[in-house]
């Protein structure tokens, strides 16, 4: 058994671990994305880099040495994480509207995890001249889906074009929800229609709805 | 020239002895030519005279070059030899008459217009510890290197226990000539400590840098020398056999490589039972199509096991490297040194060098200085030594503005820090590596954005594509590039272009991504004002960047002779003969054509 310490908790394992399985035995985790258990370990992705001993490696590939210091998370790490992740996406075709996982994606947990914003369809849609619906009054559902949902372009007089929309912050979509709420979509409609779009929600999306609802906002 | 210790019966021929130097590089010059030439004029001439092929001295901007020696005549060089003037030199040089030769290589003589090699700079300043033979003998001849010392090194390595020669390579400091320095006596005695049925050495020849090539020319030039390295690292782990690893682009190298390991073997300096120790041992040529990341020590294993990416370390290759066995992985340098070391004695390689890092380097200095070459010269030479006073400076008219140290890896030193010292630890605190050794001299024609974007092209492309922050990330950092040299980048693509940067050299898997961004940060660190010129005033100082340039013609030099219309492939210049002439930057493509074309200098870039 060897000694090592995960973010200064000493932890104790059999020495040639993973730094990934003594991550997990301390009781921690760490993002993962081309790792799979006994499967896939090639270290391509870079998501689940640590620090051992100062130097940034691959957790699932790295293995253990004695008084091994591995620290699994900070601003660093969150960083270049983000960063890789970002540059993922740069590359992936968005369209999970017609994607088959259906927002069972590790791809988007994960984008959500690291904070990683939805990236607005418009900056990469062929038509890009497009403005934004919602600041015109109108109400769409760009700023609830993630990335459309086939439905027509504004152009051709459609309220939506799933543009993933301005999600910023809290405010933004309260304030797109209601923008939605005083068209001419009624409470029902618009939650069905939430539920329905497969959306990259804030945690609070329900109690948004319901202060919209009840002109509380 | 201090080290140097050849034989000197190998440079007296009792008749005329023409040398004439058979590498890539004179070959390319036109060696071959002279070479059919020299044949034909002795011919001619009824001289009894010896051809003797012997491989590249490194002084590149001689090439190709003749060296004539006679009993009663000190040895000539001529140099830039033309077919033509072959017979012409032979003649005057039998007659005695030296006068045209470029140096007279030593020895007394009359001719004192002539200067001697040990005068210039370029030979003068160099230790030639490891390149002694480089020039002097015949690559494809064993008996020539034997009667230079060679294989004496590895008959007293023999003689010493395996944990000896670990010993006498720590003694020594050698660090691995192929870049990151990493002392060669800690890989080995790794290796030796492991048990394993089966170890192998592995000579790393790869060399992919643009703008380096001295492994090329030592192997080249001396290939017994790298082999008897790789003996010797072979006794001293306990390996059975050995891999040169050698780019398919350079045949001529893989050729004396292999000419050399058989006649080594004839020779008993191969096989079973090496000159009569229990030690046997044995080496295979390996070809590999190029890819830069073969350099890499885990992707060349893989390279050689039959598919080259690079993975994880560790297991380091020292536990496990190919077929999983153990792996020692070295330079062709640091082999030929290791051989060196143990024929001449290790005083004579720890005296030069710094405290951190001993011995000598080869360096190629290339691009815009006057005498492109490589040299060999202490590690701790100062860069501005090694580029003014060996290689000649920059062109007359030019200034040198960086030097980029470590090819595509390494950085841009500016031309206000070139009175650093050339050692691994220097380098690397100023955003530059060792690398091989490849100096790229940039002068002031040249834009850093531009050579920036040159560099990551050459990384993009060869990118294995394994891991994410190379593959995508380059790729980004590629794209940020293009747009400042075309003058649509905001400042805060400069952050980007930093950010991106530093995560790429942090996350990469192998070393080629965690040295891609480099070029990238070390430019954007010195030369930020630039990258600010062409985000801020859209302008590319250096005029360059053909987006950000415009060619213009001044009325008042113009006089209508209608050149830069004929000349302009896109019909953009429209004027009638003896009228002032009109650019339509609509059809303008900024080839620059009508630049050259015009006989008045009324064109100008601005």
């Amino acid at each position: 058994m060897v000694k090592i310490y995960v973010n200064n908790y000493e932890v104790d394992v059999p020495p040639g671990t993973l730094v990934i399985d003594a991550i997990e035995k301390a009781g921690y985790e760490v993002p993962t994305l081309c790792y799979l258990k006994g499967l896939f370990n090639e270290a391509t992705c870079r998501i689940c880099v640590v620090k051992v001993n100062g130097r940034v490696v691959p957790a699932c590939k790295f293995p253990v040495s004695e008084n091994a210091k591995i620290i699994v998370d900070d601003s660093d790490l969150r960083k270049l994480r983000k960063i890789n992740l970002e540059l993922l996406l740069a590359t992936h075709e968005i369209k999970c509207w017609s994607c088959v996982r259906k927002g069972a994606c590790e791809l988007l947990d994960l984008s959500k995890k690291l904070g990683v914003e939805g990236i607005p369809v418009c900056s990469e849609c062929s038509l890009r001249e497009h403005s934004c619906l919602v600041l015109k009054g109108i109400p769409c559902l760009g700023p609830l889906t993630v990335a459309g949902c086939e439905a027509e372009c504004p152009r051709r007089g459609s309220p939506c074009i799933g543009c993933r929309g301005y999600i910023v912050s809290e405010d933004v979509w309260a304030w797109a929800l209601k923008n939605l709420y005083n068209g001419n979509i009624d409470l029902s409609e618009l939650k069905s229609l939430v539920s329905f779009f497969w959306t990259y929600l804030p945690q609070n999306l329900r109690r948004l709805i319901e202060e919209v609802s009840s002109n509380n906002y | 020239m201090k080290v140097l210790t050849v034989d000197a019966g190998l440079q007296r021929a009792d008749v005329l002895t023409v040398k004439v130097p058979l590498a890539s590089c004179t070959l390319a010059a036109g060696a071959s030519r002279v070479l059919e030439s020299v044949k034909k004029t002795l011919e001619k001439l009824g001289l009894e005279a010896t051809i003797k092929k012997v491989g590249c001295m490194g002084l590149c901007y001689l090439d190709p070059w003749i060296e004539l020696e006679m009993r009663g005549a000190p040895p000539a060089i001529y140099a830039n030899v033309k077919p033509e003037e072959v017979e012409k030199i032979v003649r005057e040089y039998v007659k005695g008459n030296l006068s045209s030769a470029l140096v007279i290589r030593g020895g007394t003589h009359d001719f004192k217009n002539v200067p001697t090699l040990d005068s210039l700079p370029e030979w003068k300043l160099q230790v030639r510890f490891v390149s002694r033979n480089c020039g002097l003998v015949d690559p494809e001849s064993i008996e020539d290197y034997i009667r230079t010392g060679g294989y004496s090194g590895l008959k007293k390595a023999l003689k010493l226990s395996r944990e000896d020669v670990i010993e006498v390579v720590r003694k020594s400091g050698l660090r691995g000539r192929g870049g990151a320095g990493f002392p060669t006596w800690y890989k080995w005695r790794v290796a030796y400590e492991q048990k394993s049925d089966v170890k192998y050495v592995i000579c790393n020849g790869d060399e992919g840098d643009p703008g380096a090539f001295m492994n090329r020319l030592l192997a080249e030039s001396d290939p017994h020398r790298v082999l008897e390295g790789l003996i010797i690292a072979g006794y001293a782990i306990g390996a059975s056999r050995g891999y040169i690893f050698v780019r398919a682009e350079k045949p001529l190298m893989a050729e004396r490589l292999e000419i050399a390991a058989s006649q080594a073997r004839d020779y008993g300096f191969l096989g079973e039972k090496i000159l009569g120790t229990d030690f046997s041992f044995d080496v295979e040529v390996y070809r590999s199509a190029g890819a830069f990341v073969c350099g890499e020590e885990t992707a060349l294993i893989a390279a050689i096991e039959g598919r080259s990416r690079p993975r994880q370390r560790p297991p380091y290759p020292a536990t496990s490297g190919l077929w999983g066995k153990p792996t020692v992985i070295n330079n062709v340098e640091t082999l030929a040194h290791v051989a060196t070391i143990f024929q001449v004695g290790l005083e004579e390689f720890t005296k030069y060098g710094t405290e951190k890092s001993k011995g000598t380097k080869m360096f190629c200095v290339t691009g815009s200085v006057k005498k492109t070459g490589v040299y060999e010269v202490p590690i701790g030479t100062k860069i501005k030594t090694l580029v003014y006073e060996l290689a000649g400076g920059p062109p007359d008219g030019r200034a040198i503005k960086a030097v980029q140290i470590g090819g595509p890896s390494g950085g841009c030193i500016p031309a206000d820090l070139l009175d650093l010292e050339l050692d691994y630890e220097t380098l690397q605190s100023y955003g530059a590596i060792m690398g091989s050794g490849g100096l790229v001299i940039i002068d002031d024609s040249n834009c850093m954005v531009d050579v920036a974007k040159y560099f990551t092209s050459f990384t993009l492309a060869e990118s294995c594509g394994k891991c994410l922050p190379c593959r995508i990330g380059m790729k980004v950092i590629s794209e940020v590039l293009e747009k400042i040299t075309s003058g649509d980048a905001s400042l805060e693509d400069l952050e980007v272009l930093k950010e991106l940067g530093e995560s790429i050299a942090k996350s990469s898997l192998c070393a080629l991504g965690g040295t891609a961004p480099n070029p990238i940060l070390s430019t954007l660190r010195y030369f930020r004002s630039e990258y600010e010129d062409h985000v801020i005033k859209k302008k590319c100082p250096a005029k360059v960047c053909s987006k950000l340039v415009r060619y213009e013609i001044d009325p008042s030099k113009c006089r209508g002779c209608t050149q830069c219309a004929k000349n302009c492939p896109a019909n953009a210049i429209s004027g009638s003969p003896g009228k002032t002439h009109v650019i339509n930057y609509n059809r303008c493509i900024k080839c620059g054509q009508c630049l050259i074309a015009c006989p008045f200098g009324a064109v100008t870039k601005v």
